[in-house]
């Protein structure tokens, strides 16, 4: 059996994997590591095991993890697992499906309250995408994303279902990158557009191994495609649609998503040009938002016939960080909290690394020292929020703008 | 030319002081933003908005860069 999992300089195979999930007595039912190998084989031990598993950020601070709503009992809780002896590749796809109906994926997402969204998924809803046939028997993939979230999961159960290999590339040092997506023959990458933008400027030779190029998470950018055909000579870029209640859903060449006949009955367009989604299609969640059967996905789309669209805005204010969603109202309440602070507002400045990053306009008490006052709220921030979420660039001002309704204006 | 080389590394090292690491005394022209000033996706997001609120230059409109010399470039262009 081959390669599973590069990272790190180290090699596991499909053959160490199985060693390690018959010798696996206890399962950790919330996942918090940052070990992608851990993660992954964990996941398939829940699958193995017919059991929930749930994966968290491992970079979810104290106070994040707090604002999910879970007890210290539930966070440590273990499930002792039968012993599994488990012969081969084939036998382990089989124990999977065997207890398919009752494992359990859930994942938090940041939710349009500002408390993380919970959302579960059978192992059906999460590989309604995964493609199994021979002709995928040599793909090598290059994984570059987190693995706790949906395009992580979904990378990984294409690869796994095909036994191939995976290069584990998201945190790896960006001079290392080209070689070592030269030394596996990598034919197969999928990433966010900031994740290609970090790493272009190190691919000096190009890459002729490389046949697909997917890119999603974050708005289409053209520019981004043509540099990456420069590298990339030989590949197919594509741009999926995405999202963590619903998977990956639609596939685009350029700008132009098409629906696929398999699911034209579960999408529709509202008059206001709303992507609505059928809940068929979803995972499942209490704090989803559903109109009749319909999910408002909160992008909002130009219908160019029956079977086609393309992306315009988003209707929430619902801020997308190098493929990140940021909800500025969990910032805002944040730097509220800090003493001295009289209100504030956090908006998206857009750039072309990350798309947008965080800028916030404060107002803070009468002879306080601003520049101070500054350290300390980003001080406070990188203790509370994951980098992303913490503000790059501080105004201070005398006075918030409003709307005449009284709203702070976000843009 | 004095002026703009000057702004340039005051905006650097505001970026760098937030990562804990040693604020620049000299703009060095082939420094690399990433591999010697270890910026990251974020850094350099923060960077290119702090530069085109001071200058209205957007240095990542053509493509790529990551020497000290190539945004001197963009910002003379103009």
């Amino acid at each position: 059996m081959g390669l599973f999992l590069y990272h790190d300089g180290q090699e596991v195979t499909y053959e160490q994997l199985i060693d390690d999930i018959n010798r696996q007595t206890t399962l950790k039912r919330y996942v918090r590591e940052s070990n992608p190998y851990e993660i992954l084989k964990d996941i398939v031990v829940s699958l193995v095991a017919g059991e929930r598993i749930v994966l968290l950020d491992s970079d979810f601070t104290e106070q994040e993890t707090k604002n999910l709503g879970l007890s210290v009992k539930e966070l440590n809780e273990e499930v002792t697992l039968k012993k599994v002896k488990i012969s081969s590749f084939e036998d382990l796809l089989a124990k999977i499906k065997e207890n398919s109906n009752r494992s359990e994926i859930v994942l938090y997402t940041s939710g349009t309250t500002g408390r993380p969204k919970r959302v579960a998924h059978k192992l059906d809803s999460i590989t309604r995408g995964t493609k199994v046939s021979e002709k995928y028997n040599g793909n090598v993939w290059a994984f570059a994303y987190n693995p706790t979230h949906f395009a992580g999961l979904q990378v990984f159960f294409q690869a796994f279902y095909n036994q191939n290999p995976m290069i584990y590339i998201f945190d790896m040092d960006r001079r290392e990158i080209e070689n070592v997506l030269r030394k596996y023959n990598v034919t197969h990458i999928s990433a966010t557009p900031t994740f290609y933008r970090s790493i272009l400027p190190y691919l000096r030779e190009t890459l002729p191994s490389v046949e697909k190029v997917t890119m999603g998470g974050e708005k289409y950018d053209k520019n981004l495609e043509n540099q990456l055909l420069k590298v990339f000579p030989n590949a197919d870029v594509r741009n999926v649609y995405a999202s963590t209640e619903a998977g990956s859903i639609f596939s685009a060449k350029g700008d132009v998503f098409s629906i696929s006949p398999r699911i034209a009955d579960k999408v529709k367009f509202a008059e206001d040009g709303e992507l609505l989604i059928h809940k068929s299609l979803l995972g499942e969640s209490d704090t989803f938002q559903l109109d009749g059967d319909w999910y408002r996905t909160g992008d909002i789309v130009e219908k160019i016939d029956e079977s086609h669209f393309r992306f315009v805005s988003r209707k929430t204010e619902m801020i997308n960080i190098g493929g990140y969603k940021v909800n500025p109202h969990e910032v805002e309440d944040e730097i509220k909290r800090i003493d001295g602070v009289v209100d504030a507002i956090v908006k998206a400045r857009n750039n072309r690394i990350t798309g947008n990053i965080l800028v916030a306009e404060v107002k803070v008490k009468d002879n306080i020292d601003k520049m101070e006052k500054e350290k300390e709220i980003i001080r406070v921030l990188e203790s509370k929020l994951q980098s992303w979420k913490v503000p790059r660039i501080f105004t201070f001002v005398d006075d918030l703008e409003l709307t005449r309704t009284g709203k702070k204006v976000r843009k | 030319m004095a002026y703009k080389q000057e702004r340039l590394k005051e905006i650097i090292n505001i970026i760098l002081e937030k990562n804990d690491r040693q604020p620049l005394n000299t703009l060095q022209f082939d420094l690399s933003l990433r591999n010697d000033l270890g910026m990251d996706s974020l850094d350099l997001a923060e960077l290119t908005v702090r530069i085109e609120d001071e200058f209205g230059v957007d240095i990542f409109e053509d493509g790529m860069i990551d020497t000290v010399q190539e945004i001197l470039d963009k910002i003379n262009k103009r």
